[in-house]
C-alpha cells in the first residue's frame, strides 16, 4: 500500500451536504478532500430531477441537478481534490483519524485526517422493515430506486404502480411514472394525513387525477415471480391493520415510500453516539459528535425537507472541521437541549457555551398542532418563545438562538404546546 | 401392534374411521376425504410406524385441490438421445453433492434442476446449522447420517472453500426441574455418539452469553454445532462437480420415465427423453413424485413451512453461539428453532414449523413473524423487531415417518432415492453424498467396470472473496483485474468483479438471485436498494440480455417493464 | 369560492378563491405570490415540467431537463411526446437550451445537468 496522504479535513461523500462542508472547511483554510463512492458527485440530487431545489439559498427554483452542479462547479474551481468511485472500506481513530479506501486507480490506500465531516446521506426503508408479506416477487421497489431507474437508466420498473407512502419522493414518483407511461393505480398513507408537501399533493397527485388513500397501508404481495397484486388494509389510529378490511388490487408494482434512515454505520468503530430518534449522531451546534474531530451533516445528521438546510448544515460542519483541524481546540462546554412535549427531536442535542456564533436548532413537531407556542427554556428562564399558525412533522422547523442568551450551564429545553 | 388392523385403529382414535387402508409393496396406503389438511396429515402420522415401508397417502382433502410443482416454460429437445451413466434428479445440497461424489469415479454424470438455478428451494431457506446430532433418535438413518456428516464438514469445508464457523450450541433449559434431566439426556446423548456434551449451569451460560435470555435454567453445550451459508454450501458442491466434468441442466424438469419392466429406460425431461444407467432421486419436496413415475412410490412427501428472519449485522458481536429452548413435549415435529449466528456477521431467528398442503409455498405471513418475535427473539435480549432486515420462508420436505429415505430402489433396479431430506439434511449431506455415490457406482458396476477419475479434484478452484481477504490480498486482486475496484453493494461490500466472477461461473448465474446465492449482493440492509440499477445493468452486459429481459429469478420475473423513450428519434440536438 | 393550494413555494398556503365583478380576489396566502398563482391557476393552469431526454452517450445515457417556465397543464402529454423523440448528442451543461421553444409555447427547454464525461477527472469539466 501506498504512503498515507494527510489532510486537515476529509469528507466523506459528495452530495450536497458533503459539497457545502469540503468549500466551507477549504474556505476557512484547511486543507480538505473529498471521497465519493459514487462515480460522479452530486449525490442522490443527480436523480431528482424535479424543480423547487434552493428557493431560499438562491430564491430560485433549480432542479437538483442544476442545484448540485452550483456547488460541484465551486468545488472544481477551487481546485479541492475529489475522489470519486472510491469506496470507504473502514474508518479508525488514531491521533485524527485513518481511512482505508479502494478504488480502480489506487486498487487500497489510506487517508489520515485531523477532522472527519460525515455526509453519508441516507438508504431507504425497505418492505421487510415495514412487514410486508408474501413471496418474493420481482416489481417490489423503494421509490429512490425507482427514481434511479427511470431518471438515470431509463427504465420503467412495471406498468402498473401502487405506491405506498405519501412522502415527498412517493408523490414525485407517482407524478414521474404518469408522464413517462406507466399507470399509478394510487398512492397510499398509513397515517390519516399526507407526509408529503401540500404542493406536491397538488402537482403530482391531483394534475394527474391520481388517488391518495389515507390509513391505509398494503399488508401483503401477491405473485411469485412478479407481482400480481397488493393487498391493502384499513388501519386504525393505531396504525394496525384492521382485520377483515382487506382488499386486493390488482398490480404489477408495488412502490415503498416509508421513509430514510441516515447511515452512520461506517461510523459505529469509533464509538459515536447515535441519537435513537433521529438516526444521526448526537451533536452541538457546530455538529460536532462525542467523537473529537468527527463532525455531522446533511441527511446523515437527521433527514431533511429543504436540500438549503442540508447545504447550511455543511457549511457549519465544515467550518467547524477546519477550526478544529488547525488547532482551535477549545474544550466545549456542553449542556443537553432536551426535546419534550410535542417535539419529535430537535438538533443539535447540545449546546456548546463556549461558542459565541448564532445557533441554528432544527426541530419536528410530533404530530399537527394549530397556533402553537414554541418555548426555549433554561431552567425557569425563557430563551425564545414563538407562535406558530400550524406545526406538520414533514415540515422541518428552523430557529436561531443568540449566543448571549446561553449564560446558565442547566440543560435547555424546547417544547412545544398550548 | 402392526399391520392394517393397528392403522385403522390409530385412526378410529382420530375420529377418521372412514380412511380406506390397505397394503401395497410393504407399504401401507391410505385411501377416502377429509375435511381438512391438518387430518390429512393426522391421518399419515396415525399410519407411520405400524411395521411398513412407508405410508402412501392419497386421501384426498375436500375443496383443496392437489399440489402440483413449478414447471419452467421451455420446451426443447436440448437434450434428446444425451447418455449418462448418471442422472441426479434435484440441484439442493443433497443432489449437489452426490454430483460431486460421483465425480470421483469416471462417469458421465447430469445433474437436472428445474429450476433456475440450484440451492433455490429447501437448501436456501434454512437456518444453515450442522447439527451436533442431538435430536435424532437412535436407530434412524437422521441420527447416522448427522454425525458422519458433522464431522466430516470441517474437511469439506477446507476443500470447498466455504466457510464453516464451529461456534457451539447451547440448548437452553426451560424449566428448573428440567435440571434433573440433564446428566441422563447428556448420558443418553453421549451413548448416541454426540461428542464433547457438556452439562452447563444458570451461572456459566449468563457468563458465557451475557445477554442470554434470564428465563434459562442452565443448558447443554455442543461444541460440534456449527453454521454455515446453505446456499453457499450447495454452490461450492455443484461448482466443484462441474469443475470435476459433471454438467448441471437447469430449467430442466423430469415430467416421467420411461420404464422397460424394472428398469428406467428414459428419463422424460421438458428438454427431451435421456439416457441414464443409474438414476438418483433427490427431487426434495416432489421426491415421492419422482418415485412414482418408476411405479416405486412407497412414502409420501408432505410439506412443513418454516420461516426465518435475518437480522442486522450490527446485533452478531451481541451473542456467541447459536442458542435454541425446545419445549420438552413439542406440538410440532421440528425442533422450535432458535437464534444463530451467521457466516457473515448476522445473527438468524427461526425456523417455525407449519404443515402446508402447498408444497411450493414460500410466503410469509404475519403469524410467521409474530412466533418468531414472541419465541424466539427473547432468547438474546438485546435484540429487536427494528433489528430485522429481511425474512423468508422455505418447505421441508417430509415423510411421515420423519426419517430419511436413503436406499437404492426395492423394485427398480437403477434407481436410488435420497428422499425426505429436512432437518438435520443440511448437516447430513457430506455423508448422505458419499452413501448414494457409492450406492449409484454398485449399481452400475453390475453391468460394466467403472473406474476411478484420474483428474479429480477435491480442491474447489478458488473464486476470490473479497471479505475474506487482508487489505494487501485485496489490493493485489485490483491491480491485477481493475473490476474488483468498484464495490457494486454497499451493505455487504461486493465488488463489480465478484459480481462478473459469478455471472461467468462453472454454474452461471443469469438473474438477480442466482448472483446473490454466490456472492450475496442484495442481502444487505439495504436489500438490494442501492445495487439492483447496477446488477440488472451488469447481467445485461455480460450476457447480452435486453436490460427489459433480466430476471430476479423464474423466467417471468423481469425486473423492468420497458425502456421510457418511444424508440425512433428523430431531433438531434 | 375555491379552495386551492398554492405551489409557489414549499409552504403549500391554503388559499380561498373567489370571483366577484371579473375580478379574483384572494386570500390566506402569507405572501404575494399567492394573488398570481390563484390568478392563473384559475384561468390557465400552468406548470415547470421536468424530465429527461435521451443522449447518444453511453456514460451519460439520460439529460435531465426542464422547461425554463410554465407551460399549460394540459399540453403536457403532447409536450412529453415531443420531448421523447429528442435526441442530445453534445455533451451539455445546466442552462444549455436542448429545443429553444416547446410547441405551441414560448417556454425554452434546457438542461439542468452537466453531462461530464467518465475518462476526465471529476471534478475537471
Amino acid at each position: 500500500m501506498s504512503s498515507m496522504e494527510s489532510w486537515d479535513v476529509i469528507v466523506i461523500g459528495a452530495g450536497p451536504a458533503g459539497l457545502a462542508a469540503a468549500l466551507a472547511a477549504h474556505g476557512a483554510g484547511a486543507r480538505v478532500c473529498i471521497v465519493e463512492r459514487e462515480v460522479r458527485p452530486g449525490g442522490i440530487l443527480k436523480q431528482c430531477i424535479h424543480d423547487g431545489f434552493g428557493l431560499v439559498r438562491f430564491e430560485q427554483k433549480l432542479s437538483g441537478p442544476e442545484y448540485a452542479w452550483h456547488d460541484i462547479r465551486a468545488v472544481r474551481d477551487a481546485g479541492i481534490q475529489l475522489y470519486t468511485d472510491t469506496f470507504l472500506l473502514q474508518l479508525e481513530r488514531e491521533e485524527g483519524f485513518v481511512l482505508t479506501l479502494q478504488n480502480k486507480e489506487r486498487a487500497v490506500f489510506q487517508l489520515k485526517a485531523r477532522a472527519l465531516v460525515a455526509a453519508t446521506g441516507c438508504r431507504e426503508r425497505t418492505s421487510r422493515q415495514v412487514f410486508i408479506y408474501g413471496q418474493r416477487p420481482a416489481g417490489v421497489y423503494t421509490a429512490g430506486t425507482v427514481q434511479r431507474l427511470i431518471n438515470i437508466q431509463g427504465y420503467l420498473p412495471g406498468r402498473r404502480c401502487v405506491i405506498l407512502g405519501s412522502g415527498d419522493i412517493g408523490l414525485i414518483m407517482a407524478r414521474r411514472l404518469t408522464l413517462e407511461g406507466a399507470e399509478v393505480v394510487g398512492v397510499y398513507e398509513i397515517k390519516a394525513e399526507p407526509s408529503g408537501l401540500s404542493r406536491n399533493i397538488v402537482q403530482c397527485l391531483e394534475d394527474y387525477n391520481i388517488p391518495l388513500h389515507l390509513a391505509q397501508t398494503v399488508t401483503a404481495v401477491h405473485g411469485s415471480e412478479r407481482v400480481e397484486g397488493v393487498s391493502i388494509c384499513r388501519v386504525g389510529p393505531d396504525l394496525r391493520p384492521i382485520p377483515g378490511t382487506e382488499e386486493y388490487i390488482p398490480c404489477d408494482t408495488l412502490i415503498l415510500s416509508v421513509g430514510l434512515i441516515p447511515e452512520n454505520d461506517i461510523l459505529r468503530p469509533l464509538g459515536v453516539e447515535l441519537d435513537r430518534r433521529t438516526g444521526g449522531p448526537r451533536v452541538d451546534q457546530r455538529l460536532h459528535s462525542n467523537v473529537p474531530g468527527l463532525f455531522s451533516c446533511g441527511n446523515a445528521l437527521h433527514v431533511n425537507d429543504l436540500v438549503d438546510y442540508v447545504s447550511e448544515s455543511g457549511e457549519t460542519a465544515g467550518k467547524a472541521a477546519a477550526e478544529f483541524a488547525l488547532g482551535g481546540r477549545k474544550t466545549p462546554q456542553r449542556v443537553p437541549l432536551l426535546a419534550r412535549g410535542n417535539i419529535q427531536y430537535v438538533v443539535p442535542q447540545y449546546l456548546d457555551l463556549e461558542h459565541n456564533a448564532p445557533a441554528v436548532i432544527y426541530f419536528r413537531g410530533e404530530c399537527t398542532l394549530s397556533r402553537v407556542e414554541m418555548h426555549l427554556l433554561s431552567g425557569e428562564k425563557v430563551l425564545m418563545r414563538r407562535r406558530y399558525a400550524v406545526i406538520r412533522p414533514p415540515e422541518m422547523e428552523r430557529v436561531v438562538l443568540n449566543p448571549a442568551e446561553l449564560t446558565e450551564s442547566n440543560e435547555i429545553i424546547i417544547s412545544l404546546g398550548g | 401392534m402392526t399391520g392394517v388392523r393397528a392403522v385403522h385403529k390409530a385412526l378410529n382414535k382420530l375420529g377418521l374411521a372412514g380412511i380406506e387402508v390397505s397394503s401395497r409393496h410393504q407399504a401401507v396406503v391410505l385411501e377416502g376425504e377429509v375435511e381438512s389438511w391438518d387430518q390429512y396429515v393426522a391421518a399419515g402420522y396415525a399410519a407411520a410406524g405400524k411395521g411398513f415401508r412407508g405410508v402412501v397417502n392419497d386421501i384426498q382433502v375436500n375443496g383443496l385441490q392437489g399440489d402440483t410443482p413449478y414447471l419452467p416454460p421451455d420446451r426443447d429437445n436440448s437434450l434428446e438421445g444425451e447418455d449418462f451413466d448418471a442422472v441426479i434428479i434435484g440441484g439442493g445440497v443433497v443432489g449437489c453433492a452426490v454430483a460431486r461424489e460421483l465425480t470421483r469415479w469416471n462417469l458421465r454424470i447430469a445433474l437436472v434442476e428445474k429450476e433456475d438455478d440450484v440451492a433455490k428451494q429447501a437448501s436456501s431457506r434454512n437456518n444453515g446449522m450442522i447439527h451436533p446430532g442431538l435430536a435424532p433418535s437412535r436407530g434412524t438413518k437422521k441420527l447416522d447420517y448427522n454425525l458422519r456428516g458433522n464431522e466430516m464438514y470441517s474437511q469439506a469445508a477446507a476443500e470447498l472453500g466455504f466457510e464453516l464457523k464451529r461456534c457451539g450450541s447451547l440448548v437452553l433449559l426451560e424449566k428448573p426441574w428440567y435440571r434433573l434431566f440433564q446428566p441422563a439426556i447428556k448420558a443418553w446423548a453421549t451413548k448416541k455418539g454426540v461428542p464433547g456434551i457438556e452439562s452447563i449451569s444458570r451461572q456459566s451460560v449468563q457468563q458465557r452469553e451475557p445477554r442470554v435470555t434470564s428465563r434459562q435454567q442452565g443448558a447443554l453445550f455442543l461444541p460440534s454445532t456449527g453454521v454455515v451459508a446453505p446456499y453457499k454450501v450447495t454452490m461450492a458442491y455443484a461448482e466443484n462437480a462441474v469443475e470435476n466434468g459433471a454438467q448441471v441442466f437447469l430449467n430442466t424438469a423430469v415430467l416421467g420415465f420411461d420404464m422397460d419392466r424394472d428398469r428406467i429406460r428414459g428419463v422424460i425431461t421438458n428438454r427431451g427423453v435421456l439416457q441414464s444407467g443409474v438414476v438418483i432421486n433427490a427431487a426434495g419436496v416432489w421426491a415421492d413424485r419422482v418415485a412414482a413415475y418408476a411405479h416405486d412410490r412407497f412414502f409420501t412427501i408432505h410439506g412443513r413451512k418454516g420461516t426465518i428472519a435475518i437480522l442486522d449485522k450490527n446485533t452478531s458481536s451481541l451473542q456467541k453461539y447459536v442458542l435454541g429452548m425446545p419445549q420438552l413435549v413439542s406440538k410440532t415435529h421440528s425442533k422450535g428453532g432458535g437464534v444463530n449466528p451467521t457466516v457473515e456477521g448476522n445473527l438468524l431467528m427461526g425456523p417455525n414449523a407449519v404443515e402446508v398442503p402447498h408444497r411450493e409455498d414460500w410466503g410469509t405471513t404475519p403469524q410467521d413473524m409474530e412466533y418468531l418475535v414472541q419465541r424466539l427473539m427473547g432468547l438474546n435480549t438485546s435484540l429487536k423487531r427494528g433489528d430485522i432486515i429481511t425474512y423468508f420462508a422455505g418447505v421441508r420436505a417430509c415423510t411421515f415417518e420423519e426419517d430419511f429415505i436413503i436406499q437404492p430402489s426395492d423394485s427398480v433396479q437403477n434407481l436410488v432415492h435420497a428422499a425426505g431430506i429436512q432437518s438435520p439434511g443440511l448437516a447430513s449431506a457430506p455423508a448422505i453424498a458419499q452413501d448414494v455415490a457409492q450406492m449409484a457406482v454398485n449399481i452400475l458396476q453390475r453391468r460394466r467396470e467403472v473406474k476411478p477419475n484420474p483428474t479429480f479434484r477435491p480442491q474447489r478452484r478458488v473464486v476470490p472473496d473479497l471479505s475474506r481477504l487482508s487489505f494487501s490480498e485485496r489490493a493485489e486482486l485490483i491491480r491485477k483485474n481493475p473490476a474488483y475496484g468498484r464495490i457494486v453493494c454497499r451493505c455487504e461490500v461486493i465488488s463489480e468483479g465478484e459480481i462478473v466472477d459469478a455471472i461467468n461461473g462453472p454454474v452461471p448465474a443469469t438473474n438477480l438471485d442466482a448472483i446473490k446465492r454466490r456472492v450475496r449482493a442484495g442481502m444487505g440492509r439495504c436489500q438490494g436498494g442501492f445495487c439492483t440499477p447496477s446488477l440488472v445493468e451488469i447481467v445485461a452486459r455480460e450476457t447480452g440480455l435486453k436490460p427489459q429481459e433480466v430476471c430476479k429469478g423464474r423466467p417471468g420475473s423481469n425486473l423492468l417493464a420497458a425502456e421510457t423513450k418511444a424508440p425512433g428519434r428523430e431531433a438531434n440536438v | 369560492m375555491k379552495t386551492l393550494v398554492c405551489i409557489e413555494c414549499p409552504r403549500g398556503c391554503k388559499l380561498e378563491v373567489t370571483r366577484r365583478e371579473g375580478k379574483i380576489l384572494v386570500s390566506g396566502n402569507r405572501c404575494p405570490r399567492g394573488q398570481g398563482y390563484a390568478e392563473r391557476e384559475l384561468v390557465n393552469p400552468s406548470r415547470t415540467l421536468t424530465t429527461t431526454v435521451k443522449t447518444s452517450f453511453a456514460d451519460f445515457p439520460l439529460l435531465p431537463v426542464r422547461t425554463d417556465g410554465e407551460v399549460p397543464l394540459d399540453s403536457i402529454p403532447a409536450l412529453m411526446e415531443r420531448i421523447n423523440t429528442v435526441q442530445v448528442s453534445r455533451r451539455l451543461l445546466p442552462g444549455d437550451v436542448v429545443m429553444p421553444q416547446l410547441p405551441g409555447t414560448h417556454v425554452a427547454l434546457i438542461a439542468t445537468a452537466a453531462m461530464t464525461a467518465l475518462d476526465t477527472p471529476a471534478s475537471g469539466e
